[in-house]
């Protein structure tokens, strides 16, 4: 049997909703207008926020697949992708430092080596990651190969979702990397970000191949991958291993190595301002568009406030349905310009292959600054609701 | 008559036309300054060559662009230097090095540009004068674009590049463009020093100034003839061309501007239809009456558009001053030559003419709706 709900408690907490609810479906044209105003105001604050986020999330991608908790590194590197490599000893000297579990090299290259594109023979620079293949440091999205083939010599593996000027998609049987032919054993996918066009993965007996250490014996290392104990501190771990290598070398946790990369983009790039003014231009046009739409709305249906303030309803309720009203018409605009952006985020970043995502922060920031344009805007046309006077009305 | 009006009604209601004034202003200039960067994004990649002195560019036929330009032999400028055009043929040197004195014990990298300092390549004579500095061993000029996160810039100032120490014989302004974070001019023997693996004998670029009045794309295609195949040369026209088409397509550069740029102007549409649909259907009963009175729906569609316009030109020139602030505040920043040209203000006046049109397109309908018969009902 189907017990009937109780509609008492909806029935009073909504009882005052439907009144804004019905002033906003009473003119549909006009709803369809003002949505459209807010919606694509909203869809311009989305593009511009989508934008920075994938700017600097593109440049955090790679650190955050490094599978490891704490990290050496030489301390005069100021970013991630720059080689500044620091001999192996000191890694050596980390992994013996009670609490660590492992402790394996990153090699790696970004100016140094050029690929050659098999379809067309000419030649362009890309990012190359090294490591021992029996203990792989980076976690490989969509990984399509086995990583233990890349103990044999010149073999690789490449970035299907790299730019597509050099010819990795499909991954070719082979190439050639600094004259050296290369055998391709599989692909991931990655994508490029906005200095690297495409990546590649190769063995470390590959890398100290094409890319000697000048001083002879195993290439030095680019980070220090490390793994604490489950169970260890890594606070203390972390300082045990400052005080087991040299100060040259920087001794950093994850959350520092991102803040390290961060700190460096917004510093260097002028990504954040551009970014932010068109998103400061959305929020400014969407409060005029949405002051326009409810001021309008307030005029349109002066009367019938009039109306309700005769008969008893008190300022403070009328402004309330003001207030929802706005709400609601955010709500009109801002879900349909979240999922037009869904839709354009998968277009220009599969075009532009950037990593422009809807996520649920980008939503909430999206839906907090809508509201708060249209709220704004209400509060500023609700003047005309205040001052309604019942006996101007006929 | 149909101005008279369209000024009428938008005066009437000044509160509400200034918004949509404002509305129009904000979206117009977001046009320009993402045409802005559109456009100065290749021209950051342009630096170099905008302010040196030659007619033809030589390079590797790996060329990519500026920071990629891949290696040729000397020899070949040496017999460009025979052909009867040329006046000079400079080589130029490009490698990256780390700057082990940075603040806080970072070493940032440097972009090292290899001269000739008897080649008098810059425009800015500043420059020039300064490169006799450059025959001490061990000497560059730094750019003062350089960040500051390289240290102090003094002249005399000895720092640590690529494991030397190379001393700072005065700093000059060019601007670093996208070659990197920091930039020196270093004499062609002190670049091989800094970069053993080096050769004088393979250059990254060639610039080749032509004797005065010899015709630049002649003199390229006999060049062309005399150093073979091995090379490409470009004249200025073809070098700009091949960057612009570089960063606008094999960058993301293009798509972000792009679409943001097409998003504003829709932005701007929305505005100006969003006034003009409510100042319609606010007249309804007034335009209805002109119709009744026997004005046709071409009077009444005139008179939308005629203030479709009037909003957007009102919009339009604020608009352009403000951008013009804007363009002078990145070119400070950044040293790239925005400059607000002429088909660049016509381009985006013609859309902002688009904007008027489509906008008063779109509110045609509400006034298709002026009913006489609906008048007293």
């Amino acid at each position: 049997m189907i017990t009937s709900p109780n509609l008492g408690f909806w029935q009073r907490s909504v009882g005052f909703v439907p009144l804004a609810w019905r002033s906003l479906l009473a003119n549909k044209p006009r709803l369809l207008r003002s949505s459209g105003g807010i919606g694509f105001a909203v869809l311009l604050m989305l593009m511009q926020l989508g934008f920075e986020r994938a700017f600097f999330n593109a440049s955090l991608e790679v650190i955050r697949l490094l599978d490891g908790d704490i990290f050496l590194q030489r301390a005069s590197k100021y970013r991630f992708a720059t080689r500044d490599p620091f001999p192996g000893r000191d890694l050596e000297a980390a992994r013996v430092v009670p609490g660590v579990a492992s402790a394996w090299p990153l090699y790696a290259s970004w100016h140094e080596i050029f690929w050659r594109n098999p379809a067309d023979g000419k030649d362009f620079l890309v990012r190359v990651f090294a490591f021992d293949p029996d203990h792989p440091v980076l976690s490989l999205p969509q990984l399509d190969a086995n990583l233990k083939d890349l103990s044999d010599l010149d073999t690789a593996i490449v970035d299907r979702r790299a730019r597509r000027f050099l010819g990795m998609d499909p991954p070719p049987p082979a190439a050639e990397l600094n004259g050296n032919k290369i055998k391709i054993i599989g692909s991931f996918a990655l994508g490029p970000d906005f200095e690297n066009d495409g990546t590649m993965v190769i063995g470390d007996r590959t890398f100290a191949k094409l890319l000697p250490n000048p001083r002879g014996g195993a290439p030095d290392v680019e980070l220090g991958v490390i793994k604490s104990n489950p169970g260890s501190d890594p606070v203390t771990v972390q300082r045990a291993i400052t005080a087991a290598v040299p100060t040259e070398i920087a001794v950093l946790t994850k959350g520092q190595l991102l803040e390290l990369e961060r700190r460096f983009q917004a510093e260097v790039s002028s990504a954040g301002p551009i970014f932010a003014m068109g998103t400061l231009v959305g929020f400014v046009v969407g409060m005029l568009i949405s002051y326009q739409v409810i001021y309008t709305d307030l005029a349109d249906q002066q009367p019938q406030y009039a109306t309700m303030k005769a008969i008893g309803y008190r300022t403070r309720y009328l402004v309330q349905v003001v207030l929802e009203q706005a709400a609601l018409s955010a709500l009109a605009g801002w879900v349909p310009a979240c999922l037009v952006s869904i839709l354009l985020f998968r277009v220009v970043g599969q075009l532009a292959l950037i990593p422009l995502q809807m996520t649920a922060e980008l939503a909430l920031v999206s839906l907090v600054l809508t509201l708060s344009m249209c709220l704004i805007s209400a509060v500023l046309a609700v003047r005309r609701v205040i001052t309604a006077d019942p006996a101007e009305v006929f | 008559m149909r101005f008279a009006l369209a000024w009428r009604i938008l005066t009437y209601d000044k509160g509400r036309t200034a918004l949509a004034v404002v509305g129009v202003f904000m979206a117009i200039l977001l046009v320009f300054v993402q045409l802005g960067f559109f456009i100065a994004v290749p021209q950051g990649g342009m630096l170099l060559y905008d302010r040196t002195r030659f007619d033809l560019l030589i390079a590797s036929t790996g060329y990519e662009y500026q920071v990629q330009p891949g290696e040729f032999p000397l020899s070949q400028l040496d017999k460009a230097r025979t052909a009867p055009e040329v006046a000079l043929a400079a080589p130029l040197y490009f490698g990256s090095a780390k700057w082990r004195s940075g603040e806080d014990g970072k070493a940032p990298d440097v972009f090292v540009i290899g001269l000739d300092p008897q080649d008098r390549i810059f425009t800015s004579e500043d420059i020039n004068r300064q490169l006799a500095v450059l025959d001490r061993a061990d000497t560059a000029l730094v750019d003062r674009m350089t960040r500051p996160m390289f240290g102090p810039l003094t002249t005399d100032r000895v720092v640590e590049i690529a494991g030397d120490k190379v001393k700072i014989g005065g700093d000059y302004v060019l601007g670093t463009g996208f070659m990197g974070l920091g930039v020196i001019l270093v004499s062609a023997q002190n670049f091989v020093r800094l970069f053993p693996y080096r050769k004088l004998r393979q250059v990254n670029l060639g610039l080749i100034q032509l004797k005065p009045g010899v015709d630049p794309d002649r003199a390229a295609a006999s060049l062309r003839q005399l150093l073979g195949g091995d090379i490409q040369i470009f004249t200025r026209p073809e070098l700009e061309a091949h960057e612009t088409s570089y960063w606008t397509t094999r960058t993301s550069v293009g798509l972000l501007f792009g679409s943001g740029l097409i998003v504003s102007f829709i932005v701007g549409v929305m505005v100006v239809y969003q006034i003009l649909a409510t100042q319609v259907s606010r007249q309804l009963p007034q335009f209805a009456t002109l119709k009744a009175v026997g004005y046709g729906d071409r009077f009444l569609s005139g008179t939308v558009i005629t203030m479709a316009l009037l909003i957007v030109l009102a919009g339009f020139f604020p608009a352009l001053v403000a951008a013009l602030g804007i363009y002078e505040v990145i070119r400070e920043e950044t040293l790239l030559p925005v400059e607000m040209s002429g088909p660049r203000i016509a381009v985006v006046f013609a859309a902002t003419l688009a904007m008027a049109a489509a906008s008063a397109l779109l509110s045609m309908s509400s006034l298709r709706r002026a009913d006489p018969a609906d008048l007293f009902s």
